[in-house]
């Protein structure tokens, strides 16, 4: 095992175990962390895999197949955290809302209807 | 037919960082036939209490969240102080008080659940610069797309509504998108609408207001996210 392995691999069982505690809730997420750890881990010990693969699918090479798929995980990434923003965003207007509604200033010089 | 009591009438005012006496001019011509008048604040950066103006109803939005929230807001308020007829109208000061009696005629008579008013159905009755033109086309098609509606203006801020048509309006797009979300209201609930004639009167101070095509382009992405997250 050379160093570069070992510098990756401990990069990702660090990443694992910080995910890991994050999302105990979840155990969708959680068997999709351990499959993907399994997976960067099987690819960084033996890049062959990856080469196979990428050949298997017309794609030069292994790298560049290990790039591709991250930009597409990256994108739903980025649509998961939006969505999360905007709920995020509903919960403030709702409690904005409420207290603009409470707050209503009421001109008693017009006609007050209430 | 001018009705004489508009008090069931809820005129809702979006206000964010307007020029006080712009806003007060709005408000003025607004009074004259005696609506009933919410101002809903979002958040403005300057100072926009309106001592002795008499306006019916203010409310104050604590940060900003953009006009749709605004609306929203406004629109809730109005049902809780039991309105029978609402109507959206922008304050920087682009529309006139006197359209509101033809928007609100076709409702009055239940022919319509909503009107929109559409400064192109008319000709001469805006003052448009060519890309602002351009933008609202592009944006009635965009419309289109989305709704299925084929309108003649996409992005007029005044509109009337009755209670019922009100109640289905749920706006959760607090941004500029929510013109459209009134089309999806009333594409999904099946309501009778009505394009009404109205002019609208750009200034140099309601331009400076109004939207640029980045924005538009923004207002794009909110509606795309808008349906990908339903």
């Amino acid at each position: 095992m050379n160093g570069i392995k070992i510098l990756l691999i401990t990069g990702v069982v660090f990443i694992a175990v910080y995910f890991f505690v994050r999302l105990r809730n979840s155990l969708f997420d959680l068997i999709l962390l351990l499959l993907l750890v399994c997976a960067a881990v099987a690819f960084i010990l033996f890049p062959e895999i990856t080469n196979q693969l990428a050949r298997n699918l017309g794609v030069g090479r292994g790298a560049d197949l290990v790039f591709y798929t991250s930009i597409i995980i990256f994108w739903y990434v980025i649509l998961k955290l939006y969505a999360r923003l905007r709920k995020l965003e509903q919960i403030i207007t709702t409690i904005v809302r409420k207290n603009a509604l409470e707050q209503a200033e009421i001109s008693k010089t017009i006609r007050d209807d209430s | 037919m001018l009705s004489q009591n508009n008090d069931n009438v809820f005129v809702i005012i979006p206000v964010f960082n307007e020029k006080k006496e712009v806003l007060v001019q709005t408000i003025r011509e607004l009074q004259k036939a005696s609506y009933s008048i919410i101002v809903v604040n979002d958040a403005s950066a300057n100072d926009i209490s309106l001592p002795g103006i008499g306006i019916t109803y203010s409310l104050r939005h604590e940060v900003n969240l953009g006009q749709g929230a605004a609306l929203q807001t406004g629109i809730e308020f109005a049902l809780q102080k039991k309105a029978t007829y609402l109507v959206t109208f922008d304050a920087d000061g682009q529309h006139s008080s006197a359209d509101i009696p033809a928007l609100l005629l076709p409702i009055q008579n239940n022919e319509a659940d909503i009107t929109l008013a559409s400064r192109f159905l008319k000709p001469g009755h805006h003052n448009a610069s060519f890309s602002r033109q351009l933008l609202l086309k592009t944006a009635r098609w965009i419309n289109y797309l989305f709704t299925g509606l084929y309108l003649s203006d996409a992005h007029n801020g005044l509109r009337a509504m009755n209670r019922a048509a009100a109640e289905k309006v749920a706006l959760k797009e607090n941004r500029m998108a929510h013109a459209t979300e009134f089309l999806f209201a009333i594409k999904k609930n099946n309501l009778r609408f009505k394009e009404i004639p109205a002019t609208v009167t750009y200034t140099i101070y309601s331009k400076s207001k109004g939207q640029s095509v980045f924005n538009s382009i923004r207002i794009f992405f909110d509606l795309v996210l808008h349906k990908l997250f339903e």
